[in-house]
């Protein structure tokens, strides 16, 4: 049931422009980029992806399919995460690629470490609790659902990017594999965030939709 | 046996109650829902279908309780739902691959048989059909998954009167062994004429009455003036039950 919901996420409901943001993980191949600009691509996908699905009456016919109407929620929460990791694995390898081909780094903000993905995590995990759960109030206001996650989200990644030119805070700046290790209770923290916010979101999020009038 | 058994639906909206709806569909029987816009028509069949959420009242269908057996009762029916389009630019292979995966009881040498009956070309958009095919295509996808039983929100609204007739003839032709049954909602009273069994009446909000069509008919023969002589056709009885005076 899962796979087919998904199935029908990625075939009917998703807009072409999903695809494309996903992509731009590759983004951290480019010398001198804000690398927090993926994430927020990442919150952007979902919000033209919902935008669409509203335009096309993409909840109505997933409620009509043999499915509980709390199923329509898991559908798009699995198109937002599936979205989301496939962008991160995609930047993958241009991560350990710009190491090689640009040493010099990033000097625009933070280098694609493990501290990135850290709080890559967290600003995902901050986009879509609040842009989730406020959006299946309604399931039709989208606008105001991304208005009201993608401030906080934005201003994470501000944070992000700028606290690494203090220098009490350039260990979080580092591709060495040494500070890389200190780097890593961050990843571990910002998977554990995501994990824990994408199911208290979910549970919000099912509730609110189950007393939706569509 | 009853397909659906309606009891005591409530919806308490600010400006509209939709209240105490009590009606039940036997096996093999077409049911017309009736009443003028905003009586309270798609808000029953949406809050039957737990698209809307009742605040009372419970729905049986196939002799279970809908809300508890939500997949399983999804499984054997089809919702064509008026006026509301899915997938405009979508191909109509592409939305058929996607939702035939949910149904186990998907036959596709079945779908292709109504795709051809119904000439119904899967390479076209869904803005590229007329209204009426878009009903047909509906109505394909839930033959194909062997629907018992069908609900139609207002399926001959916006249809030229061949198409309606069309659409009215082939829902005859559906429950004729007696295996499907279908819910229908409409605001066209030549529409139960021609096909329903049994007609709803919503007015209000309030059910007004729900019996057999001549039975129907009947009850409402008191409203008849004072000189007339042949009996009142559903129109009349409609356009008199709801007539407004305006003092003006």
């Amino acid at each position: 049931m899962i796979s087919n919901l998904l199935y029908k996420e990625l075939r009917l409901a998703a807009h072409p422009n999903l695809y494309i943001f996903t992509l731009l993980g590759v983004l951290v191949i480019v010398p001198a980029y804000p690398y927090g600009m993926v994430f927020l691509f990442g919150c952007l996908a979902p919000f033209i992806t919902f935008m669409y699905g509203r335009e096309t009456n993409d909840i109505y016919y997933t409620s009509l399919l043999p499915v509980r109407k709390r199923d329509t929620v898991i559908a798009k929460f699995l198109l937002v995460i599936l979205a989301q990791m496939t962008q991160l694995i995609i930047s993958l390898p241009f991560a350990f690629l710009r190491v090689h081909v640009l040493p010099e780094g990033n000097p625009a903000g933070i280098e694609a470490n493990v501290a990135y993905y850290g709080f890559g995590f967290m600003i995902y995990a901050i986009f879509n609790v609040i842009f989730l759960t406020v959006f299946f109030k309604t399931a039709y206001k989208v606008g105001k659902a991304f208005l009201l996650a993608v401030i906080p989200a934005a201003l994470a990644v501000t944070v992000m990017e700028v606290i690494v030119h203090f220098p009490q805070f350039q260990w979080l700046d580092s591709v060495e594999p040494e500070m890389m290790l200190q780097q890593l209770p961050i990843l571990i923290l910002g998977i554990l965030v995501y994990i824990i916010g994408m199911f208290a979101a979910y549970k919000v999020s099912a509730n609110r939709f189950e007393r939706v009038d569509l | 046996m009853n397909v659906l058994a309606v009891e005591g639906l409530t919806k308490r909206y600010p400006n509209f109650v939709l209240e105490n709806i009590t009606f039940s569909i036997p096996k093999g029987r077409i049911m017309g829902l009736i009443g003028k816009n905003g009586a309270g028509k798609s808000t029953t069949l949406k809050a039957m279908l737990n698209l809307v959420r009742p605040d009372e009242g419970s729905i049986q269908m196939f002799g279970k309780d809908f809300k508890e057996n939500e997949e399983n009762c999804k499984q054997n029916i089809g919702v064509v739902l008026g006026g509301i389009d899915f997938y405009n630019h979508k191909k109509i292979a592409q939305i058929t691959d996607s939702t035939k995966r949910f149904y186990k009881n998907w036959d596709e040498a079945a779908y292709q048989k109504y795709l051809q009956t119904f000439s119904l070309d899967p390479q076209k958009k869904v803005k590229e059909l007329s209204t009426g095919m878009k009903v047909k295509y509906m109505i394909a996808l839930a033959l194909s998954h062997h629907a018992k039983f069908l609900i139609l929100d207002e399926p001959t609204s916006g249809l030229d009167p061949v198409s309606r007739d069309d659409l009215l003839g082939l829902f005859r032709q559906l429950v004729r062994d007696g295996e499907r049954s279908i819910l229908f909602s409409t605001h066209i009273t030549s529409d139960l004429e021609k096909c329903a069994d049994d007609i709803t009446y919503i007015k209000g909000g309030k059910l007004l009455r729900s019996a057999e069509k001549n039975a129907f008919i009947e009850s409402f023969q008191h409203l008849k003036e004072p000189g007339e002589t042949g009996e009142l056709t559903l129109e009349e009885i409609m356009i008199r039950t709801e007539r407004s005076h305006y003092d003006i």
